[in-house]
């Protein structure tokens, strides 16, 4: 038989309410019926309600890891709580193993007054270990922590890092059988974070882990799968790379293009083509690839720049077409309308949606003619998504000599 | 080895495969023995950090019991309060109602806040939330006992010397006070989490309540206050104890039994309703 699983979840639904006032009296009347011990009224909404998570199932066995993405109140979180057994779930049902592990708020039952030292014990409690357990892991919690001479003084006196240290050096002493994770990555300096990766790494191989995160490159590397939560419902759950994509896309639908600057000069069309010179909306990373615009301008502009620009999903500026940078002197005449080529050999950006923008500016980048912004976009496809948003595929060679001898 | 399974459903949680009668009951009692530890860290951590950085620190629940007699001691004696014949000196017979008094207030008004304090750690770490509550009742108990060593002290310097069997017996009897306490405690701490005004309505109510209640002094049997006190359950919990201490016998046996087991009846009542409600209390903190 196959090994069983460690956390299933059957078509788990939850709703939320909008009107406090609606909150309070619906929450008196579930709880008059859980507390009788009599069946739910029915599970349509009642007003103001809506659905926070939406008939979610998955199913996880051990040395699986789940990655969980979505924009903002996709409803990640409302899930990890279910879960972990904080919030019921209003339809469905979760089944899994008692032994949870929670890496989603470290340190919190902190208590400000008490040393670094007491608090072990008091966090070790809330955690479930017994007081034996946290004796003999002690040395190893503060080794972890490594906050030297502040374990003995009282928490309020530590800085957020100190505070999160030792708030994971806890945590991380759980043996889990599902493991979730919110965030958690992002704490603490450098150092910390790679003994934190390290940590994770060394649970995750005994557990079933769920993660929410909104870094892809680590959903890239951490998961076996992915969901992509929209609304509360799954609105795809599979391959990570795969998965990342469809999560890109979520946000290029909801691209408005925009246009400012003074109008005399106008970009009037943009296409993305690939090497064979056709239009696309997306290509293998590493691809050759070119864009083709139109300039309509009413006024002469000598020596003018024109400028695209990449964005990234998190509105980062990522990559930059510049004719001025490149050396080529444009000169633009009252009244023309040309079409410019520009051809990049080898486009290899992070794997990603990046929204396009189009600039017309003059010499010293001052004077806006047109500033076309989200005029188009372009998917960079790839199995893996890296850390940094430029991925040289490059060319790899291996040899056991000090000299490169292949070609 | 088996895996232990726990479900969630919109009806509660089970753990898988158990079955029976009193599920629910069991589920409660055998969290609260797993989380006995988790109790007394609990309460060390309030304890401790309640006292520190304060220079009195401890002595503190001892002066406080002594000046509100100071005061009342004061009032007698000027005649603007006159306080009838209480078979014993005045402050001995205070001392030992306020006792048991400040099992009920600290304890109760530690409640009402429990959840409220325990801030972001309700809504992202899984713990038996009744641990809160055990433990902030607890802080009551504590102060009990340290006030009843006072006590006993003060007792011995009128030489008030009590049967052993009173003591015992007074002692013994603050169990049902505890029940009720802790009865009240699950109730006004959920409704305290998500209400902030329940913290206020607990310390008014306490303040009208030891006035109103014979601790401090006695009330005469005919006045509209005794007739009141007739349903008031502090009122049989606290002297009907403090009359086995101090007099070695209490003629309200039956009252005092009869409110015990209704206290029992309500703890149980109330954390059950805890127990059922946290996960939906949870989402509204």
């Amino acid at each position: 038989m196959a090994e069983e699983s460690l956390i299933r979840v059957d078509g788990v639904s939850k709703k939320f309410c909008k009107s406090l006032k609606h909150n309070m009296l619906y929450g008196a009347h579930d709880l008059a019926r859980n507390f009788l011990g009599l069946p739910r009224g029915p599970a349509e909404l009642r007003e103001s309600e809506f659905w926070s998570l939406d008939d979610i199932s998955f199913e996880l066995k051990r040395g699986e890891c789940l990655g969980l993405i979505g924009p903002n109140g996709a409803g990640k979180s409302t899930l990890l709580k279910i879960l972990n057994g904080i919030i019921a779930p209003d339809r469905g049902r979760v089944e899994t193993s008692r032994r949870v592990g929670a890496l989603i708020e470290v340190g919190a039952g902190f208590h400000p007054m008490l040393t670094g030292r007491e608090n072990i014990f008091v966090n070790s409690a809330i955690l479930g270990f017994s007081k034996q357990e946290t004796t003999r892991k002690f040395d190893e919690i503060i080794d972890f922590a490594d906050i030297g001479d502040f374990i003995d003084s009282p928490v309020k006196h530590y800085s957020s890092g100190m505070h999160v240290r030792l708030g994971f050096a806890i945590a991380a002493q759980m043996q889990p059988d599902v493991l979730l994770i919110d965030e958690i990555l992002a704490v603490g300096d450098a150092g910390f974070r790679s003994k934190c990766y390290n940590c994770i790494g060394r649970l995750a191989e005994r557990s079933a882990v769920v993660f929410v995160s909104h870094a892809m490159p680590a959903v890239s590397r951490l998961s076996t799968r992915t969901m992509v939560l929209d609304h509360g419902k799954t609105s795809f759950h599979g391959h990570p790379a795969e998965a990342i994509a469809h999560y890109h896309r979520l946000f290029d639908n909801q691209m408005r293009p925009t246009r400012q600057g003074l109008g005399s000069a106008c970009i009037h069309s943009l296409q993305v083509l690939d090497a064979a010179g056709c239009p696309v909306r997306s290509i293998v990373q590493g691809q050759g690839l070119t864009v083709r615009f139109g300039v309509r301008t009413d006024v002469a502009i000598t020596n003018t720049c024109l400028d695209l620009v990449f964005v990234s999903i998190a509105d980062e500026v990522v990559a930059e077409c510049n004719n001025l940078v490149a050396g080529k002197t444009i000169n633009l005449q009252a009244g023309s309308d040309i079409h410019v080529y520009v051809h990049i050999d080898s486009f290899s950006l992070n794997a990603g949606i990046y929204r396009i923008s189009a600039l017309v500016l003059s010499a010293d980048m001052i004077m806006h003619y047109d500033w076309q912004k989200d005029i188009a976009s372009i998917e960079v496809r790839a199995d893996r998504v890296g850390v940094a948003g430029q991925q040289y595929r490059a060319r790899w060679t291996l040899t056991d000599s000090p000299q490169e001898t292949s070609k | 080895m088996a895996i232990e399974k726990i479900i969630y459903t919109p009806e509660g949680q089970f753990v898988a495969g158990q079955r029976g009668y009193f599920l629910k009951l069991r589920a409660m009692v055998s969290e609260a023995i797993g989380a006995r530890e988790l109790i007394w860290r609990l309460f060390l951590r309030d304890f401790r950090g309640r006292y520190r950085q304060s220079v009195l620190g401890i002595a503190w629940a001892v002066l406080l019991p002594f000046a509100t007699v100071g005061v009342f001691v004061a009032m007698n004696r000027s005649g603007v309060l006159t306080i009838g014949d209480v078979g014993v000196p005045y402050p001995a017979y205070a001392l030992t109602g306020l006792t048991y008094w400040s099992l009920f207030s600290t304890g109760l008004t530690a409640c009402s806040s429990s959840l409220i304090n325990a801030g972001s750690m309700l809504t992202k770490i899984n713990f038996p939330k009744s641990a809160l509550v055990f433990s902030a009742g607890a802080q009551g108990i504590v102060e009990f006992l340290i006030r009843a060593a006072l006590t006993a002290g003060v007792l011995a310097w009128y030489g008030i010397a009590p049967d052993w069997r009173g003591i015992a017996l007074g002692l013994l009897c603050v169990i049902p006070l505890c029940l009720l306490m802790f009865g009240l405690g699950f109730i006004v701490a959920i409704v305290g989490g998500i209400f902030r005004d329940v913290v206020n309505a607990i310390n008014a109510v306490l303040a009208g309540l030891l006035v109103l209640t014979p601790i401090l002094y006695p009330v005469r049997p005919d006045s509209p206050v005794a007739i009141m006190n007739a349903f008031n359950p502090i009122n049989h919990l606290i002297n009907f104890p403090r009359d086995l201490i101090l007099y070695g016998a209490s003629a309200t046996h039956s009252s005092f039994w009869i409110t015990a087991f209704l206290s029992a009846l309500l703890l149980v009542t109330t954390w059950r309703l805890f127990f059922v409600a946290q996960a939906r209390v949870l989402e509204r903190v």
